[in-house]
């Protein structure tokens, strides 16, 4: 009782329109929480029981979260958190993806003998990470956020405890994931130091207002934030965890992480990058250096991440790589937003196109795996075609997807993220974008060479059958990538509409 | 029924997509005579464009437009012109012939095989009607997809590698082209306040054309280099003869009949209209390449042991023509050079389908294996005969009209280059009668070939259609002419624009003086 009173009564007094706004973040932790319970009762069986709570959670979440699309922003906790379209936007993102993962999890939890409930609740902790990051407008509890999201993460790349490379992998994370956290809290530190504020929207209205507090330790604050938001998303030269982490995760693992932690720091690095004044007319020579920094850097993301993806045997490697590569076509778009129409909105949608076809493709893995994360090679998928029509034909088309071929979500999305990069005068890099992503269908073709135009190695060896429950994610995100693909006005409106209030 | 006749182009379009998702239901045994009819429908619809089609009427007729993507000024436009209007013909002409011709040589993986080949046709005759950038790039990308896996899943022993390569030219040439059409919906909005891709408002648009590398020349040549990769145009040709010698005979026939003829079809509807002046640039520049296409393409021709390289080979010669007729830029090469890529279209389907017919009996294509076939096959000389004639180019038949009238508007632009360019002629007269004579002339010297069947009653059906076109077209040009010189005039105006506005230019330029 006397602790309750230490706390500042405004912060419980929560009106009903701030309720509402929460009802998504209850509903999954409530369900995390359950899940908690559940997992350590010995009453029924916590395989099915974690497993249905856990998809219950995000379903109603998921649901709480579309009526908030649009929905016009409400501020809580005193401007630390707000709830706005983007943010909800993002929280589906997450909780699609986590739901999507949790689908190709069952089975192949089993496959690999760890069936544990505690790895959803750690999936589903790492997804409330993830939503407060898309959500916080404060420096302090985008870290906190992260640490969140992270720490599970980390726990769940070394879920295969008996595997070396899991072990390896997680370790890697750790370190490099500390490393990077530690930068970014540096960072903020001295922003703080030089502004006195840790709100971001704060920290814009001051320097606007007065640009005398744009001092060198701001700048080097802002370098040291933004450093860690790269590390983050593995842009280049921070890509080196990357790769080895992938390979060494559990694969549904592999597939969340490509999705949701990329979707998560940007979401969050696009309001921090907004709050540090880009694009705004603010000192003309260091906004000049950030957008030369950040050219070089998406040109070498675009052309590193793509050119060694092209030497990979391991689907999992490849697709890490591609996954940098990825983030180099994401970061122009960054770099575009302040000079077009369209602002931060292509890269909100290519982030939703580019996680759905990345979990379809990480779904597929996951049921094709053997034991231990074999059997992910390249040649390891000669003739599948033949063996497993469908879902060659999903993977098919979301490696289309990936290489940016009409009629995909990939193409839809390239599309008008490099459209609008046009629009901000950033011709070349378009061009040199657009050549990468030339590169890059040489290796996704090759994939589909390996699943259609090749014999089978393995004559007769065991058909693996498809669970339904990944059949039904791998049918869903199909259907997603070409939707989009075909009429992807609806959802450039949404984003547009998302993006208008950040 | 009403719907499709106000939609007849959209049904065209979709039509095959939709006919093969029906198929994919059926059993596999009835999946080719399912095709065959589809693809037959199909072309007794299209004809309805032929009665439709008003030569003296507006410029794109048969005109839909539905709002696609609003916030990009991207629509869904279709529309033909009288050159358009050819070329889909050709395209629902050539597929009926097509699967007939795939009856007995494909056997595996057949349901895959037809419902490709019916995917393929949606985004060939799409790309045709398209008017709209962005629906066109659509159309011309996703029409990599079906040929890519023709190529590589029924093709020959390197068949990887020449699907490989034929995606991935296509694809870093129609790249470049993508930025372009970025590029120029963003100039429409600088100069008229909204995004728009389609190609009437683009053809508005007005862009610095001094040069070799201004503004204009540059967008022109990254259109121009996705186009010449279709052409294919020598340098950029040496994906032409893999993907032939490795495909299919019906991925042959489509890529002779119809996807090279989308590099030419590219010029005429996006590169010449939209950047005139750029045109004039490079005029000199194109017309050599298309020069050296011609005489290189006939050299190498002439020195393949392969039957059906050589024909790609050949491929490469004719194609350099539609070239140089192009960019004679004046009325009569233009008319010839669409006039050749129908006749080409015609033509070299029919030699890839013979020298399939071959290759189904023998298994084999070198030249050397054969000779004497002539005793043994007579109907199938016969149709070989008229297939190389066509090719040579002879008097009343169809490749004869084109070239003339080529050479003779080169002539106008650039009576060098004609010369080189007739040389051409006697080269492919060399190439493709040495051919004839070393395999159907002369004592059969290989005992496999004494036992060869002629043609069945199939193989005379696929034929036979191709025969009639080859003399129709090459008796009656008048007949294809009337509905296309209108659209033919008016590309050349289109394009002589450029000369108008520099000329006015300069004068404004001197009276300021």
């Amino acid at each position: 009782m006397e602790a309750l009173k230490v706390v500042d009564p405004a912060l419980l007094g929560l009106s009903s329109e701030q309720l509402a706004a929460l009802v998504p973040y209850f509903w999954i932790l409530g369900a995390t929480l359950l899940c908690m319970i559940l997992s350590v009762s010995r009453v029924i069986p916590a395989k099915w029981s974690v497993f249905g709570v856990g998809i219950a959670g995000i379903f109603f979440a998921i649901l709480s979260s579309a009526g908030q699309i649009t929905m016009h922003r409400t501020d809580l906790f005193g401007g630390m958190m707000v709830a706005d379209g983007y943010s909800a936007f993002f929280n589906i993102l997450f909780l699609g993806a986590a739901g999507l993962s949790i689908f190709s999890s069952l089975k192949y939890l089993d496959k690999e003998g760890l069936q544990y409930p505690e790895y959803y609740v750690l999936l589903l902790f790492s997804t409330i990470g993830m939503m407060l990051m898309a959500s916080t407008l404060d420096l302090i509890s985008i870290f906190i956020a992260l640490e969140i999201m992270s720490l599970s993460v980390y726990i769940l790349v070394g879920f295969r405890r008996n595997d070396r490379r899991s072990n390896e992998a997680a370790m890697k994370y750790f370190i490099l994931g500390a490393a990077a956290s530690a930068i970014l809290l540096y960072g903020t530190a001295l922003l703080y130091g030089s502004t006195g504020t840790f709100l971001i929207t704060d920290i814009l209205a001051k320097i606007t207002t007065t640009p005398s507090l744009t001092t060198p330790v701001f700048h080097l604050g802002a370098w040291l934030v933004i450093t860690g938001f790269l590390f983050k998303i593995a842009s280049v030269p921070f890509h080196m965890w990357m790769p080895d982490v992938y390979e060494g995760a559990p694969t549904p693992i592999t597939g969340f992480m490509t999705t949701g932690i990329k979707a998560a720091s940007f979401a969050a690095f696009v309001r921090v990058f907004i709050a540090l004044g880009y694009g705004k007319d603010l000192e003309a020579a260091v906004q000049g250096r950030l957008h030369d920094v950040l050219w070089v850097l998406a040109l070498a993301t675009m052309l590193i991440g793509n050119l060694i993806a092209l030497t990979q045997t391991n689907l999992k490697r490849m697709l890490a790589y591609s996954s940098i590569a990825h983030t180099g076509y994401l970061l122009v778009g960054m770099i575009a937003a302040p000079g077009s129409e369209a602002g931060f909105a292509p890269v909100v949608m290519y982030l939703a196109s580019y996680t759905i076809m990345n979990l379809g493709a990480f779904a597929i893995l996951s049921i094709l795996s053997g034991k231990g994360d074999t059997g992910l090679n390249l040649h390891d998928l000669s003739g599948l075609a033949k063996r497993h029509p469908w879902l060659s034909f999903s993977m098919a088309v979301f490696l289309f997807s990936m290489a940016g071929i009409p009629p995909t979500a990939g193409f839809a999305s390239k599309y008008y993220l490099l459209y609008s990069a046009i629009q901000a005068g950033e011709v070349w890099l378009v061009v040199l974008a657009v050549l990468c992503s030339a590169i890059a269908v040489y290796y996704y073709l090759r994939v589909i060479v390996y699943m259609y135009m090749r014999e089978s190695q393995t004559e007769g060896g065991a058909i693996n059958i498809t669970p339904a429950l990944g059949a039904f994610a791998v049918a869903m995100m199909v259907a997603m990538t070409l939707q989009i693909g075909i009429l992807p006005s609806k959802m450039i409106a949404i984003t547009k509409r998302v993006v208008a209030k950040i | 029924m009403e719907w499709m006749n106000s939609h007849l182009l959209s049904t065209l379009t979709f039509f095959p997509l939709f006919w093969a998702v029906l198929g994919t239901l059926l059993p596999v045994r009835v999946s080719k005579h399912w095709t065959l009819a589809g693809s037959l429908i199909l072309f007794f619809i299209s004809l309805k464009l032929y009665w439709g089609f008003s030569a003296q009427g507006a410029e794109f007729q048969f005109a839909e437009s539905v709002e696609w993507i609003p916030g990009l000024g991207v629509n869904y436009l279709l529309g033909i012109d009288g050159i358009s209007l050819w070329l889909v013909l050709l395209t629902t002409f050539l597929m009926p012939i097509v699967v007939l011709a795939s009856y007995d040589g494909v056997e595996e993986r057949e349901k895959e095989y037809y419902t490709l080949l019916m995917a393929l046709q949606t985004g060939m005759i799409g790309a045709f009607v398209a008017m709209d950038s962005f629906l066109f790039y659509v159309f011309w990308e996703a029409m990599l997809i079906p040929m890519y896996f023709l190529i590589g899943i029924w093709g020959g022993k390197e068949r990887i590698y020449a699907a490989m390569k034929f995606f991935i030219f296509t694809m870093v040439g129609s790249l470049l082209m993508l930025v372009a059409i970025f590029f120029l919906a963003y100039q429409h909005k600088v100069q008229f306040g909204s995004f728009s891709t389609a190609l009437i408002d683009l053809y508005k648009v007005k862009l610095d054309g001094a040069g070799y590398f201004s503004t204009q020349s540059l967008l022109f040549l990254a259109f121009a280099l996705a186009f010449a990769i279709k052409v294919p145009l020598f340098p950029v040709h040496t994906w032409l003869p893999d993907a032939h010698v490795q495909a299919p005979t019906a991925g042959s026939v489509i890529l002779a009949g119809v996807l090279l003829k989308m590099g030419g079809y590219g010029f005429i509807r996006f590169a010449f209209p939209l950047f005139p002046q750029a045109v004039h640039t490079y005029q000199h520049t194109f017309m050599v390449l298309g020069s050296i296409a011609i005489v290189y393409g006939a050299w190498v021709a002439m020195v393949q042991p392969d039957m059906k390289k050589l024909v790609a080979y050949s491929s490469v010669s004719h194609m350099g023509y539609v070239v140089i007729g192009l960019f004679s830029l004046n009325a009569i090469g233009s008319s010839g050079a669409v006039y050749q890529m129908l006749a080409h279209g015609i033509s070299t389907p029919a030699l890839f389908l013979l020298v399939g017919m071959l290759y189904e009996r023998r298994h084999t294509k070198e030249i050397k294996e054969f000779g004497g076939i002539t005793k043994v096959m007579p109907l199938f000389a016969i149709a070989f005969m008229i297939a190389t004639l066509a090719s040579i180019a002879l008097p009343g038949t169809n490749g004869f009209i084109g070239e003339f009238l080529i050479l003779l508007g080169t002539w106008k632009a650039n009576p060098g280059l004609a010369i080189l360019a007739t040389t051409g002629v006697i080269f492919g007269a060399v190439y493709m009668l040495w051919m004839f004579q070393r395999v159907m002339f002369g004592p059969i010297k290989n005992d496999l070939n004494k036992k060869l069947k002629d043609l069945s009653v199939r193989e005379m059906l696929v034929l036979a259609p191709l025969m009639i076109a080859i003399f129709w077209m090459g008796i009656t040009p008048n007949f294809f002419f009337e509905k296309m010189e209108t659209s033919v005039a008016r590309l050349v105006e289109r394009t002589a624009r450029a000369e108008i506005v520099s000329t006015a230019m300069n004068g404004d330029v001197q009276r300021n003086k």
